[in-house]
C-alpha cells in the first residue's frame, strides 16, 4: 500500500512538473531506443521520453538484430540480405564503420566478451568470431536456419536454435566443435540460459522446452501460449517474459517455479523485448509496425509507431534525447 | 516536442499496405500456419501477404482508371469480350496469387545464397547504394535509378524474346490477343515468366535490387505497364510519348505487322531505349493487334489451352521444319 501511495504522489508531482521539464530540455529524462525495421531497410531512432520516432538510419537491405559490444562503445547491427555488419554509436546512432559479413541474422557476445556468435539464417551457417579482432574463428554449417543464440554463463558453450529442423545445437567454444545437436520441439526460435538449464521457445507449439545443457534432452515443457517465439529475463531476474507469436500474447513466468503468473495481450506478432529503467517493457510488434511500451502493473501499453516489420530493439536510457 | 512529420511522409502512405498485410498475416495466415504445423513459413507468409496486398491494389487502381478510359475512347469494340476474361485470370495469378509467393521464396533464397557466397569470398555484391553512398536515405532518387536500370534490362530481354525463334514461340502468347485490354499485360507463357524471373535475378545480383523497399513505386510502374495495353485511344502527346510509354506507343508493338522476330517499341515503361537504339516507331496509329502466325488456341483458348499451345510452338521451334518465320 505504501508503494501505491508513493506512486500516486509521484504521478501528481509529475503532472505538475511535466510542463516545466519540457521547457527545460536538458533537465528532461531522456534516452534513445533503436528499433530495427527489418521490412523498411532502416533503423528507427526513437526518443524514449516522447515515444516518438525522431529519424531513420537507412541501411542496405534487411536488418534484423542488434547487440551492444562488450565495451559498450558500439552497437552492432546485422544486415542480412545486405551482407553487412554496421557499427553504430550507441548514443547517437552515427555509423562508426561497416563491415562485409555474409548473412548476419542473429548475433550475440559471450558473457566474458571474448566470442561473437553470428547465426546466418538464410545461409545455414553459424560463425564464431573472436570479438576483439572480429576474426572468424570457425564456421559451422548446420541444418538448418539457425535463428537465435544463447550462452552458458561460463562462456564455454553457445546454444543455437535450428528453426526448420526442430533442433538445438550446442557449440563448445573452447574446442570450437559441435557438442551435441538434439531435437527440442517444433520450430524452435528464442533460446535462453536460466538456472542451469536452457530454455527454448517452440514457435510451432504453445510451450517453452526446458533442455538439459549437458546432453540436449528436453526435461520439461512450460505451456505459455500459441507460437511461443522469444524469451527474456528481466534485469532484476524476477520475471521470465515469453512472447507468443501466434497467440498475440506476452506471458510473465516465475523463473523458479516456471508457472505462468499473468498473460498480457500484445497483438501484432510480439517479438523482441528490452527493459526500460521505469519497469516498462518495450516489445516489437512485427506486423503492426509498432512498438508496445507495456506497463506490467496495469497491463496497458503505449504505442510507438515505427517502420515495417520491427524486429530487434535496444534501449539506451543513458543517452541524451536523439536529435533529428 | 517533436512534430510527427519529418522524414517519414512517404512512410505514412506505405503504412496502409504494410498494416493491411499485417492484418492478413495475423488473422488469416498465422492461424492457418499454426493449425497446420507450418510456422516455419511465417516470415515468407508475411512477404507474400505484402506482395498480395500490393498486387490487389495494383489491380483495383488499374481497373478503376483503365475501365472508364476504355469506355471513353476505345480503339476497338467487340461483339463479345470472352477472350478478355482469360487475361483477367492471368492478372490475378501473377499479381495476387501463386506467382508472388514463388517469386518471393525463390528470389529471396537465391539472392541471399549467391550474395552470401560472394561475400564469403571477399567480394561484396555491388549495390547502387554502395557505388554511390550519397544515395543512402534518398529513397526516391535511389528508386528512380533502379527503375531506369531495370527498365533498360527489360528492353533487352524483350528484344531478345523476339529475336530467338524458341523464345518468340513462348512470347507469341503475349502477342496472340486480338482483344487487347489493360488486363493483357500479364498474359505470358509460364516458361516466359520463368525466364523473365531468372533475367531479373541476374540483374538483381549485379546491382542488388531491393524489391520490397519501394513497393509503392513498383505499383506505379506496374500500373503504367497495364495502362500501355489498354484498349484506348490515348497518347501522351509528341513530347510525352517520348518520355513515358503510352497506350498508343505499345499498341504499335502489338500490331499484327510487328508480331515476329522484327518488331518495334520493345520498351516497358520508358521509350528512351527504343529511341536510342533505333527501334522506336511513333508513326503507327492504333493498328489491330494479334499474331496471325500462331495457333488459334493461343488467342482464344482457355488458360491451359493457351499454355499448351505455347509449349507446342516452343517445341516445334527447335525442329528444322518450323513454321515459317514472319518478318513484319
Ligand atoms: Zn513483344
Ligand atoms: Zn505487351
Amino acid at each position: 500500500m505504501r508503494r501505491v501511495y508513493f506512486r500516486r504522489t509521484a504521478m501528481r508531482w509529475a503532472v505538475f512538473l511535466l510542463p516545466i521539464l519540457l521547457l527545460a530540455p536538458h533537465a528532461r529524462a531522456a534516452g534513445v531506443a533503436f528499433v530495427i525495421d527489418s521490412g523498411a531497410a532502416a533503423i528507427s531512432v526513437v526518443d524514449m521520453a516522447t515515444l516518438q520516432e525522431v529519424r531513420r538510419i537507412p541501411v542496405l537491405r534487411e536488418p534484423h538484430h542488434l547487440v551492444p559490444s562488450p565495451d559498450g562503445k558500439s552497437l552492432l547491427v546485422g544486415d542480412t540480405a545486405g551482407n553487412e555488419m554496421l557499427f553504430l554509436d550507441p548514443a547517437t546512432g552515427a555509423i562508426q564503420k561497416r563491415m562485409p559479413i555474409a548473412d548476419p541474422y542473429q548475433l550475440g557476445f559471450s558473457p566474458d566478451g571474448k566470442f561473437l556468435t553470428v547465426a546466418g539464417l538464410a545461409r545455414n551457417q553459424i560463425d564464431v568470431y573472436d570479438a576483439a579482432s572480429m576474426k572468424l574463428l570457425k564456421r559451422f554449417p548446420v541444418k538448418s536456419t539457425p535463428s537465435h543464440v544463447a550462452y552458458s554463463p561460463d562462456s564455454a558453450t553457445a546454444f543455437v536454435t535450428l528453426q526448420d529442423t526442430d533442433r538445438l545445437v550446442a557449440i563448445d567454444l573452447r574446442k570450437l566443435e559441435e557438442k551435441w545437436n538434439q531435437p527440442v520441439g517444433k520450430t524452435p526460435a528464442g533460446v535462453l540460459w536460466l538456472n542451469g538449464k536452457v530454455l527454448v521457445a517452440d514457435m510451432g507449439t504453445d510451450y517453452v522446452a526446458q533442455v538439459d545443457p549437458a546432453d540436449g534432452r528436453v526435461v520439461a515443457k512450460i505451456v505459455t501460449g500459441k507460437g511461443a517465439h522469444n524469451l527474456f529475463l528481466s534485469p532484476d531476474r524476477k520475471i521470465l517474459w515469453v512472447n507468443n507469436r501466434a497467440g498475440g500474447t506476452t506471458a510473465a513466468v516465475d523463473p523458479t517455479t516456471l508457472k505462468v503468473l499473468r498473460t498480457y495481450a500484445i497483438p501484432g506478432g510480439p517479438d523482441d523485448i528490452d527493459f526500460a529503467p521505469d519497469g516498462k517493457l518495450w516489445i516489437t510488434r512485427r506486423w503492426a509496425e509498432k512498438v508496445a511500451v507495456l506497463d506490467p502493473a496495469t497491463g496497458n501499453y503505449q504505442t510507438v509507431a515505427v517502420g515495417r516489420s520491427p524486429h530487434g530493439l535496444w534501449l539506451n536510457p543513458k543517452a541524451p534525447s536523439p536529435a533529428r | 516536442m517533436a512534430e510527427p512529420q519529418g522524414p517519414f511522409a512517404g512512410a505514412v502512405m506505405e503504412d496502409v499496405f504494410g498494416l493491411a498485410a499485417g492484418w492478413v498475416q495475423e488473422n488469416l495466415l498465422i492461424p492457418l500456419l499454426y493449425g497446420l504445423g507450418l510456422m516455419r513459413w511465417e516470415d515468407i507468409a508475411f512477404g507474400w501477404a505484402l506482395f498480395a496486398v500490393y498486387g490487389a491494389c495494383q489491380v483495383v487502381v488499374t481497373f478503376a482508371v483503365c475501365l472508364p478510359l476504355e469506355h471513353w475512347r476505345p480503339v476497338e469494340r467487340w461483339p463479345n469480350n470472352n477472350a478478355v476474361w482469360v487475361d483477367a485470370l492471368y492478372t490475378a495469378i501473377s499479381r495476387i496469387g501463386v506467382l508472388p509467393l514463388v517469386t518471393f521464396v525463390l528470389f529471396y533464397r537465391l539472392q541471399v545464397a549467391t550474395n552470401g557466397y560472394l561475400a564469403d569470398h571477399g567480394w561484396v555484391p555491388p549495390t547502387l547504394e554502395r557505388l554511390f553512398p550519397a544515395l543512402l536515405g534518398q529513397q526516391i532518387l535511389t528508386f528512380a535509378l533502379y527503375a531506369i536500370v531495370l527498365d533498360f534490362a527489360e528492353y533487352w530481354r524483350h528484344w531478345l524474346a523476339h529475336r530467338f525463334r524458341w523464345w518468340w514461340a513462348l512470347h507469341s502468347l503475349h502477342h496472340a490477343q486480338r482483344q487487347m485490354t489493360f488486363w493483357s499485360d500479364d498474359r505470358n507463357h509460364i516458361l516466359d515468366d520463368l525466364i523473365a524471373f531468372v533475367w531479373f535475378s541476374a540483374i538483381a545480383l549485379a546491382i542488388g535490387v531491393p524489391p520490397l523497399q519501394f513497393p509503392l513505386l513498383v505499383l506505379v510502374l506496374r500500373f503504367l505497364e497495364s495502362l500501355s495495353h489498354a484498349n484506348v485511344r490515348l497518347s501522351f502527346g509528341s513530347i510525352g510519348d517520348r518520355l513515358l510509354i503510352s497506350p498508343r506507343f505499345h499498341r504499335a508493338h502489338h500490331g499484327i505487322k510487328a508480331a515476329g522476330v522484327r518488331s518495334c517499341n520493345y520498351g516497358a515503361v520508358l521509350p528512351w531505349w527504343d529511341i536510342l537504339f533505333g527501334t522506336a516507331d511513333f508513326a503507327h496509329d492504333y493498328a489491330p493487334t494479334g499474331d496471325p502466325s500462331g495457333e488459334e488456341a493461343l488467342a482464344t483458348g482457355s488458360y491451359w489451352q493457351q499454355q499448351g499451345a505455347g509449349l507446342r510452338r516452343f517445341i516445334r521451334s527447335f525442329s528444322a521444319t518450323a513454321t515459317p518465320r514472319r518478318i513484319g
